[in-house]
């Protein structure tokens, strides 16, 4: 489970803030393998629409989600501060998501982080399993784990 | 004691007599007198009997005990060899074979004691010589020829060692405590292959009862194979003698063990000993030639002279020196990987190289381009190294298939004979390991639906026994093997009419089937054509898990079929699983790389010869017709607005089958590793079969054409 993530102190979780279209999400620091900038991916013919192909990172290939569109949000606009995280995720291995920006690393504690009510209609919130409160801004939390999952009709 | 840092060994050496063994019950089956087979499984059983022993695992032991007493039995002509026997033999084999699978999981042997086997053992014993199973009389019989050898052959070279005088103070100061000392020489057989092993567990049992004193060689050397086939030693022991050598005795591959007690006061009085000894050496000498006289005359009917067997038992066959090394696969594969890594970078070389003509002086650039041809040369001489020593003959996998033919043919009633050729076809570890199972199958398969009963076979005409076959051989990049029978072949009726009742298509849409695609309704999940369910198959998980197995490692089968007439299963291979030759070619810009394997020629042809047959574009080329397919459409890339008017076209074959692949450009050939795309990706079409690292790091993908097909 996406719960059972790294602890800091006293049950505090650090977060990597990203921002995908206006809204800002965070990702558990424990996932991630590494930050890159954007990069040649290499299409790969009939795979599941939202994988933009894949890259070689270091000489591993790595597939590279797009998060945009898994969420149906707009596709992809690379920029210059667009970045590829790179997640690592045990028995799966290793995945890349896109995303617009990354802004910084927060800690949260479990007073500040409400949980979120599963939601089977509303596919975007199915990747969310809690919303952080940093200061006066609002962080979805994603659940690693449904992002890599499969059941999302294409 | 301690043995399980020889568990290994016993399980590898377990392994090879059980193999042996099972050979050698076939041949005997087929030839009952062949007194050769008989004597062989005498030893493999006696083999397996002291190792069982040595190791501790009693229940083995007193398996393997009784069967060696069967044999006794028909070696000295007071039995025969019936069927009955040679199915009791396959039980014990697999009894012998279920406790091994005991020992590699848990070092335990498992606590089935197998009495019905044993049971039967005694009763085929019992009947066959006509008196009740004497057990007592066995061990009798095995003292006999080891007294009578130990006399002439093996010498007491204990007697010539030379104390240190720490040696000898030591020797006395157990004498004093009251210990006995023993002088003892073991003898090893000389086709033994870890010499050090043997005696290190020598040692090990006899330091139960006492202490060694004295080696001889020294312990270092003997640890380090420093020595012939035969050491010596002297140890301190409250126990007597008889216990010491039966144990010493009592592990594997210990040809001979002499000792006596001696005195402290003899020992030391050395030069005298010596002398006499001298004498003693000679009068043996002379004892040896006077005993050596009717070996040969006994080795001339050796049915009835089990001590001339047991005296040529060291020469049996097996190869005496074996200069192998033992390599845990994960290094191997660590070592491949690495070897990848420097494909990948002298490929970035290469690119450079190509790259930067006008920059480098030319003299310079000249230099550079044979320096990276010379690298060029090495890598691809590693990579070869390094696949060789990864390649393993399939023989391992099916040498176990004539007995489980044997068996399925009980089991069927049906009179089969299983045929191979091209055992020492080597494929890489990984493959030959996980070929077993897709193998098995098809010819389980062959032996249940392909055969036919042996009536229907009179019928027809064919040869009662049943035959298959099972044929390896090496083509081009990958390994064919084919497993074919001369039975009924599939009936591609019938398999229609199942398909059409199961409801997978309509009978407009069966009207219209190839042979072939009927034939690949056979691989679907689920899909068995038999019409009852036997423990063989009929269940519907064969072959489909044969299809997806193969294609696994990268392969495919194939089936041709003749009704009445048989049919051949063909299982391609690759030959190789991480680095391929390919050819690197560009659709609308994307890089995809094609294994030269599977290229046959690359032809320039006009848009206008293109000619079109029920709608699909064909090339007319060389009395061929061959179907073209479009890589730009087929990998969904963005339409070209501007039909071009010269095409290059790849002709790629699978078995006898052609395509033309359509592609915008060539960029030679190259050296590829290949990596998977992980398990993210959706890949079931299975046309890209993996991606590759180019050398100026941009990722291009594999092109598996045998999907096109």
């Amino acid at each position: 489970m996406a719960n059972n993530i790294s602890v800091v102190e006293n049950g505090k979780k650090q977060f990597i803030v990203v921002k995908i279209g206006s809204e800002q999400y965070g990702i558990d620091i424990s996932y991630v393998d590494n930050i890159v900038r954007m990069q040649k991916i290499t299409r790969v013919p009939k795979a599941q629409s939202y994988f933009k192909g894949i890259i070689n990172l270091r000489g591993e290939i790595v597939p590279v989600m797009s998060i945009r569109t898994k969420m149906d949000l707009e596709p992809d606009v690379f920029t210059d501060v667009t970045r590829i995280i790179i997640l690592k995720l045990e028995e799966h291995g290793v995945l890349g998501l896109i995303v617009d920006e990354v802004k910084e690393v927060v800690t949260l504690g479990p007073d500040e982080i409400d949980k979120v009510a599963y939601d089977a209609k509303n596919s975007k919130s199915n990747f969310i399993n809690g919303v952080g409160k940093h200061g006066d801004e609002l962080i979805s939390l994603f659940d690693t784990n449904s992002i890599i999952d499969e059941t999302e009709t294409v | 004691m301690d043995v399980s840092q020889y568990l290994e060994i016993f399980i590898d050496e377990t392994n090879g007599h059980l193999q042996n063994l099972s050979d050698c019950i076939m041949s005997l089956e087929k030839d009952p007198e062949n007194m050769d087979t008989i004597n062989e499984i005498f030893r493999a059983a006696h083999s397996l009997k002291g190792m069982a022993g040595t190791m501790g695992f009693k229940r083995m032991q007193r398996l393997t005990h009784d069967m060696e007493n069967v044999f006794q039995e028909v070696r000295s002509n007071n039995m025969s060899v019936t069927s009955g026997l040679v199915d009791v033999l396959f039980q014990c084999l697999d009894a012998i074979d279920a406790y091994l699978e005991n020992v590699k999981e848990s070092s335990e042997e498992g606590t089935d004691d197998n009495e019905a086997i044993i049971q039967e053992l005694n009763d085929i014993l019992a009947a066959g010589t006509g008196n009740a199973p004497a057990k007592e009389e066995k061990p009798a019989v095995k003292e006999e020829p080891a007294q009578n050898e130990g006399e002439d052959r093996f010498q007491k070279k204990y007697l010539d060692i030379e104390f240190s005088e720490k040696e000898k103070e030591e020797l006395r100061v157990s004498e004093e405590k009251g210990m006995k000392l023993y002088g003892m020489t073991v003898y090893i057989q000389e086709d033994c292959l870890l010499k050090a092993a043997r005696a290190f567990l020598v040692f090990k049992a006899v330091e139960d009862f006492g202490n060694i004193i004295v080696y001889n060689p020294t312990s270092q050397d003997i640890e380090d194979e420093k020595f012939g086939f035969d050491f010596s030693f002297y140890f301190a022991s409250e126990t007597e003698l008889d216990k010491i050598l039966e144990v010493s005795k009592a592990v594997s591959e210990i040809e001979e063990v002499v000792g006596e007690k001696v005195e402290y006061k003899e020992l030391t009085a050395a030069a005298a000993k010596k002398e006499e000894e001298a004498a003693a050496a000679a009068r043996e000498q002379e004892q040896k030639k006077e005993a050596a006289a009717p070996v040969p005359a006994a080795g001339a009917k050796p049915q009835t002279q089990p001590q001339a067997q047991n005296g040529k038992k060291p020469n049996a066959g097996k190869p005496v020196t074996n200069r192998t090394v033992r390599v845990d696969i994960e290094k191997l594969d660590a070592l491949m990987n690495q070897v990848s890594e420097l494909i990948i970078a002298k490929n970035s070389l290469v690119s450079i190289g190509s790259t930067s003509d006008g920059g480098v002086g030319s003299s310079n650039s000249q230099a550079f381009h044979e320096q990276i041809e010379y690298l060029e040369r090495i890598t691809t001489g590693l990579h070869e190294s390094v696949m060789k020593v990864r390649m393993v003959p399939i023989e391992s996998v099916v040498q176990k298939f004539p007995r489980m033919i044997r068996d399925l043919s009980k089991k069927l009633d049906k009179k089969m004979e299983l045929h191979m050729t091209g055992e020492d076809t080597e494929l890489d570890r990984t493959v030959v390991d996980q070929i077993g199972d897709p193998l098995q199958h098809l010819l389980r398969n062959s032996a249940d639906h392909g055969l036919e009963n042996t009536e229907l076979r009179k019928k027809r005409g064919k040869p009662e026994t049943g035959s298959i076959h099972l044929n390896a051989f090496q083509e081009g990049n990958n390994v064919i093997i084919e497993v074919s029978d001369d039975g009924n072949g599939i009936d591609t009726e019938n398999v229609k009419n199942k398909a059409i009742e199961r409801g997978l298509i309509t009978p407009e849409q069966g009207a219209a089937l190839s042979q072939k695609e009927i034939i690949d309704f056979l691989f679907m999940p689920s899909f068995s054509m038999a019409k009852q369910i036997s423990d063989v198959s009929g269940r519907g998980v064969g072959l489909d898990v044969v299809k997806s197995n193969i294609e696994a490692l990268g392969g495919d089968v194939e089936v041709k079929s003749i009704l009445g007439e048989g049919s051949k299963f063909t299982v391609r291979l690759p030959l190789t699983l991480a680095i391929i030759q390919a050819l690197m070619v560009e659709v609308r810009g994307e890089k995809y790389a094609i294994s030269l394997g599977s290229i046959e020629t690359i032809e320039e042809i006009m848009a206008d010869e293109i000619k079109f047959v029920q709608a699909k574009e064909v090339i007319h080329i060389r009395g061929m017709v061959i179907p073209l397919i479009r890589l730009d459409q087929l990998l969904d890339c963005e339409p070209e607005e501007e039909e071009k008017e010269s095409l290059t076209v790849i002709i790629v074959r699978k078995g006898d089958k052609f395509a033309g692949l359509i592609v915008d450009e060539l960029n030679g050939q190259q050296e590829i590793v290949i990596k998977s795309l992980g398990k993210y990706i959706n890949n079931s079409t299975k046309i890209i079969s993996g991606a590759t690292v180019l050398g100026d790091g941009e990722v291009a993908l594999i092109l598996d054409v045998n999907t096109l097909f």
